[in-house]
């Protein structure tokens, strides 16, 4: 890739030097001195030194929209099935706030009817849900104590994905795309898939960019249609024709570039031939066709074509392997109140189901391709379930901010470890609680950024995605 | 004070390149260090976080903002001793080595403060360590200088263009000027036959034919439409509640009344009043009520399982901020969680902002519009009724298999308005009643069905309900305010009434009131010493790409300095003197030299003023995203010129739209309101219009003051494969076809092409042509 990129840049330079005057070129050679400047021309997403060495590369974020319940699949509480429909003790919620409270009976306790075990040399307990993922246990670094500050969908999401539950700060992905730029030259760097029945709560601004400049924003990679908005070269007009244009474009804006001596040219110059690129890797990045059987038998996938949870594992990995440097999964439907389509009894294990084999798969595969040193692999949701249950239609929980358990694998953190300690019916932190700004500096540091030197000024103010509050990288679970 | 401004200029150039304060750093021998200009930025950037106006977080009891702070005797030290470097503690500090010692100190991560910056505070303190207060808090003062009108910005800016020995740029070719004019007025393209007739008349009288041009532009309906779209990022206009269901919401009505504020020139200190507390004037009309749909434009959060209260809170946190962002330009937002660390602006006084903006009911105004009649409206819902009735009808048996399923328990789930509905033989209820059980069946996940229902319901709505536009109502009894320990709604501590910040000028209520409209009277108070220079910043933002103070929505400390302080001060008192008029301002502006110079740079700017803040030229700037999009059309003949009205939906590539919770629809419209300018396409909050995203217009999420202007790979997949700017390239086509390449390339660049250019032209097939021509970097910019 970096060859490549060498080369493009060759070929840039040796273009403009035959048809451009002397200033502009003067200047275009006086940016490739600061190398970084030109290459940033040539690639808007040119990858950028860390503050210091990283342990990992890209990141692969499987983000569980709706609130998976950590008490169906990763905390056993013994003691809340024996204290099974019993209200909760006045200590535990006096002065807390929860949603839905004054609509729904949720006070009394309510034991999972989950099968658990251990797995693995760590002895991980993971119920009986998710046996796949069971298998890599040794793999996982799981923390029990995530704590966060909203309790409602859409705050919440913004919460875990930008450090604020205001809209218009930039996501956790743009922070990173920002700090370190991405080793692709011909895809986004930062890449948002979406599978389950519907979207994530709080839309687009979950992967926007915020203060920082629009190139940093997640672009979704669609499973149906074009993979990204406006790929495809129109009906009307074939692949021949579309190159004339761009070189037309290209030339022009050439000789405009050398009358003005405006830059933005130059970069909108290569916007074009990056453009035209990815008209041809987004799709074939897409093309699964290429995968052998026993791979797509490994994530469970049935059919390549359908969109699934299962193929956008898939994707992430062909994601990984072009060097891209952030991508993003959402599946949705873990909010489970226990209505219709969300009960505990019916509807959770189908979700379960749906990412027990292809996150097990993930972790197998990016081990077998030695890219998981390199891959930050981060699972979890924006909060987790309450220890008291819902009855509605069946039973399902509440939303619940204190204490919920997210899992990590790859890109540096240790595997076979759990941190954190839930109290003995799975409310709070007992012991290492994690907040989310405490996973955000985390991650950032894997990556060889220090969270409180990537800012960014605006509004007077240097912002950073852990804020002006305490955060501290949770030293404890790297290896 | 700032006479000396520019004597250093190369310094201060390679400078501001790692520091946002304008030439703060650089020494100048033979001259008295400035406070402000060149102290303040290293104490407000290295120090004022833990010795500054906030108490909470001050250490060592010790302040550095003002000077009784600084020179307090703490312990028999003094940081700093006028005239007396050696009994100076913070000269130690910053010197030393010792990290137990050094200031700032190595936790703080910031650096060691730099050789300059050291000699410079050692100066400051052996001349005394003058304070000055910060430049924005004291009145603008009109500099007297004998030029007048435009004559006077270009006497500020030749000024600082002498002192670095430079000279301004030659003006523009006139086809860039008009193009220039055209669309920082109207945001539209000059058409051909009005470039002709604009070189003919300068043939005959350049000066004349320039402000003919600029008298005409300001008097197009189309400058509404333009700096009414710089008000709405400001206001963080859409048309939607945000969040996660982000329903549709009709404010548009708000939106027309911006547009035709900016057309009617009306004065900008009327302008603020209407919409901050226009339901308080006296005899508050209907367009003074619909003005306050500027604080309504806050999102709403309709998820289940809200805390109501939480997010009413939240929106006048922003409706505070926002208003100190917009009128201020202080980031008094700051202030909610903590006293503000660098501007004094303390905690109890953001709760007393907040207390003014507090005591509104929200409700939808219904408003008289004579354009809509009722017959009309009938007729629309017929025609929306029809296709459903249709559609209703071939799934009657899906709809009756269904229905028959309906028993106990699974009709206690069923909604309680649909029951009743259900007693009634499915062949006899009306179309509504039937969509409205279909709806929540099997209707609830098909696509086409929910088109055709929403569709059929708001044309239901506005023939029942009419138009309606969100505003502010002023609760007879005050809401209790209180300040919020952290800024957390949940804690509660004292009690607040309505006041402003004390560093401010002088607030004074009317009698028997302490409200909404007492606090916009305040703001567009002569004594004030903001708000007149904040929006003239902004105007001139808008005119040459940045204000003369780049931090627009930050005039504090931790802000830059006005690069022309003279020349803001100018403006500013120019704009109140002249009845706060933003056309006679922009007149002056866009009439000066300044403003028509060319945009192509020069060696020598290069070399001094890579940056151009001393204006050596004028700068090219990429379109707004509404406007690259109006330029095609226009460009290509199919701009519709209609002006306002409801928002509408130019295609957009489909499933969009299913990217947030709540799949909305959007049926495409047909005819006219396809090609209607940007500015009035729909706007969702949380799945904004690709076209409109990538080239970075606001989602309506914050406050905007400047937007940004990236340049990105997938703008250029949307300049050449989007629907609506193949439609345009279609168009486009047809008129290569016609009138030949030359006329084309006029349309798009609003100049002659080069021999040269069409060279490269020939014998390309028409629609290359025009793709390539509506791609050209010369097309989506303003140069």
């Amino acid at each position: 890739m970096n060859e490549l990129l060498l080369q493009t840049r060759r070929h840039f330079f040796n273009q403009c030097s035959m048809g451009i005057g002397g200033m502009a070129l003067a200047s275009i050679i006086a940016s490739e001195e600061r190398s970084h400047a030109s290459d940033v021309a040539l690639n808007p997403l040119a990858p950028k030194p860390p503050h210091f060495a990283p342990r990992a590369k890209n990141v692969i974020y499987l983000f569980m929209a709706g609130g998976p319940s950590q008490l169906e699949l990763f905390d056993y509480k013994p003691k809340l099935q024996e204290l099974n429909g019993q209200p909760i003790p006045e200590s535990y919620i006096a002065g807390k706030r929860f949603a839905f409270m004054n609509t729904s009976n949720g006070m009394n306790l309510l034991g999972t009817r989950k099968a658990f075990q251990q797995y693995g040399e760590s002895g991980a307990w993971l119920s009986d849900g998710l046996p796949c993922l069971g298998t890599v246990a040794d793999d996982l670094c799981f923390v029990k104590t995530c704590k966060t500050d909203l309790f409602n969908h859409a705050p919440a999401k913004l919460f875990m994905n930008t450090g604020s539950g205001q809209w218009g700060r930039p996501s956790l992905g743009s922070w990173v795309t920002y700090g370190l730029g991405s080793e692709c030259s011909d895809l986004p760097g930062f890449v948002v898939l979406q599978s389950g029945p519907r979207g994530p709560r709080g839309g687009a601004p979950l992967w926007g960019s915020g203060m920082l400049p629009s190139k940093f924003q997640g672009v979704p990679l669609r499973n149906q249609e074009e993979p990204i908005v406006n790929l495809s070269t129109p009906n009307a007009v074939n692949q021949a024709e579309q190159r004339k244009v761009i070189d037309l474009v290209v030339e022009l804006n050439r000789q405009r570039l050398v009358e003005t001596g405006d830059d933005e040219i130059a970069t909108r110059i290569n916007a074009y031939e990056m453009a035209y690129r990815m008209q041809s890797s987004a799709p074939e990045l897409m093309n699964t066709s290429d995968e052998d059987a026993a791979t797509l038998a490994l994530y469970g996938i049935a059919d390549p074509k359908e969109a699934s949870f299962a193929r956008n594992c898939l994707l992430a990995r062909r994601l990984v392997q072009r060097g891209v440097r952030f991508i993003q999964l959402y599946h949705t439907n873990w909010d489970s109140h226990g209505g219709v389509g969300e009960t505990l009894e019916d509807d959770f294990p189908k979700v379960v189901k749906q990412v027990d084999q292809p996150c097990a798969a993930l972790i197998k595969d990016l081990k077998r391709l030695g890219l998981l040193e390199d891959t930050l692999v981060i699972w979890g949701g924006e909060f987790g379930r309450t220890p008291m249950g819902e009855n509605r239609e069946k039973s399902g929980r509440n939303h619940h901010i204190d204490a919920f358990t997210m899992w990590f694998a790859g890109g540096g953190m240790k595997a076979g470890t759990t941190y954190g300690e839930t109290d003995e019916l799975g409310f709070g932190a007992a012991a290492n609680p994690v907040h989310v700004r405490d996973l955000h500096a985390t991650i950032l540091h894997q990556l060889g950024l220090s969270h409180e030197r990537l800012s960014v000024r605006a509004q007077g103010l240097d912002f950073r995605l852990t804020g002006v509050l305490p955060a501290r990288v949770v030293t404890e679970i790297i290896a | 004070m700032t006479r000396y401004w520019f004597i250093d200029f190369t310094l201060c150039v390679s400078i501001i390149l790692s520091v946002s304060s304008f030439g703060s750093d650089s020494v100048t021998y033979g001259q008295t260090i400035s406070f402000n200009r060149q102290i303040r930025p290293i104490l407000a950037e290295n120090c004022f976080s833990c010795h500054g106006f906030d108490p909470k977080h001050r250490e060592a009891d010790l302040r550095l903002d003002q000077y009784e702070g600084a020179i307090r005797d703490i312990d028999g030290q003094r940081a700093i001793s006028p005239g007396d470097l050696a009994n100076s503690e913070i000269w130690h500090r910053i010197q030393s080595d010792d990290p137990d010692v050094v200031m700032p100190p190595p936790k703080s991560q910031r650096m060691k403060l730099t050789a300059e910056q050291r000699e410079l505070i050692q100066r400051w303190i052996e001349e005394g360590a003058p304070y000055e207060a910060h430049w924005c808090f004291t009145a603008p003062v009109r500099p007297q200088i004998e030029a007048t009108g435009r004559e006077a910005i270009d006497h500020f800016v030749n000024a600082g263009l002498r002192r670095a020995d430079l000279l301004m740029s030659p003006q523009a070719p006139l086809e860039k000027l008009i193009r220039r004019a055209s669309l920082d007025l109207t945001g539209l393209p000059p058409t051909t036959t009005e470039i002709d007739h604009f070189l003919a008349d300068s043939a005959r009288d350049p000066e004349a034919a320039y402000t003919a041009l600029i008298e005409r532009l300001l008097q197009s309906p189309h400058y509404g439409e333009r700096w009414g779209r710089w008000w709405l990022d400001q206001a963080r206009y859409a048309d939607s509640n945000g969040y996660s269901i982000d329903a549709p919401r009709a404010i548009w009505k708000y939106r027309d009344w911006v547009v035709n504020a900016f057309n009617a020139d009306m004065p900008f200190d009327q302008f603020t009043v209407e919409q901050l507390a226009g339901d308080l004037l006296p005899g508050a009309t209907e367009s003074q009520k619909i003005a306050t749909g500027f604080h309504r434009n806050t999102t709403i959060n309709q998820e289940g399982g809200i805390d109501l209260e939480q997010f009413r809170v939240e929106s006048v946190f922003d409706r505070v901020a926002t208003t100190g962002t917009v009128w201020l330009g202080l980031t008094i937002g700051c202030a909610q969680c903590h006293d503000h660390k660098f501007d004094p602006i303390e905690q109890r006084e953001f709760y007393q902002l907040f207390a003014f903006l507090n005591n509104q009911d929200e409700p939808t105004l219904k408003v008289d519009d004579p354009s809509y009649d009722q017959a009309q409206l009938a007729a629309e819902v017929r025609a929306c009724e029809e296709p459903l009735a249709e559609f209703l009808l071939s799934h009657r048996q899906l709809q009756s298999d269904w229905e028959s399923t309906l028993a106990e328990p699974a009709l206690s789930k069923v909604h309680f308005a649909i029951k009743p509905l259900l007693t009634k033989p499915i062949a006899e209820r009306t179309i509504f009643e039937n969509s409205t059980v279909y709806a929540s069946g099997p209707g609830a996940s098909d696509q086409v069905f929910r088109a055709l229902n929403e569709k059929f319901k708001a044309a239901l709505e506005l023939r029942d309900g009419g138009i309606t536009t969100m505003v502010l109502v002023e609760r007879a009894e005050p809401r209790r305010t209180t300040l919020f320990t952290k800024g957390d709604f949940t804690r509660p501590a004292d009690e607040v009434s309505p006041g402003t910040p004390a560093v401010l000028h002088k607030y004074s209520q009317a009698a028997g009131s302490n409200n909404r409209l007492d606090l916009a009277r305040w703001i567009v108070s002569p004594d004030n010493p903001l708000t007149a220079r904040v929006i003239a910043n902004r105007v001139w933002q808008q005119l040459f790409g940045r204000g003369i103070v780049e931090t627009e929505n930050d005039f504090g400390s931790q802000g830059a300095l006005p690069t022309h302080p003279e020349l803001l001060d100018w403006l500013a008192t120019e704009f109140v003197e002249g009845g706060w008029s933003l056309k006679a301002l922009q007149r002056t502006i866009m009439c000066s030299e300044t403003y028509r110079q060319s945009s192509v740079d020069r060696p020598e700017l290069r070399h001094k003023d890579p940056n151009n803040y001393l204006l050596g030229r004028q700068q090219r700037l990429r379109l707004d995203a509404e406007l690259v999009r109006d330029n095609a059309l226009a460009a290509s003949g199919l701009l519709s010129k209609k002006l306002g009205g409801a928002p509408v939906f130019p295609p957009i590539p489909t499933s969009v739209m299913g990217l947030g919770q709540v799949k909305r629809a959007w049926n495409a419209s047909t005819g006219e309101d396809r090609y209607r300018r940007g500015l009035y396409t729909f706007i969702y909050r949380a799945t904004p219009a690709p076209s409109l995203n990538v080239f970075d217009a606001p989602d309506g999420q914050n406050c905007t003051t400047r937007r940004v202007r990236s340049n990105t790979p997938l703008q250029a997949l949307t300049l050449l494969n989007d629907t609506s700017f193949f439609e345009c390239a279609t168009a486009l086509t047809a008129i290569i076809d016609e009138a030949g390449v030359e006329a084309a390339f006029r349309r798009c660049t609003s100049r002659q092409p080069t021999a040269d250019e069409l060279k490269q032209l020939a014998g390309v097939d028409s629609l290359s042509v025009a793709r390539a021509l509506l791609n050209l970097d010369e097309t989506v910019t303003r140069d």
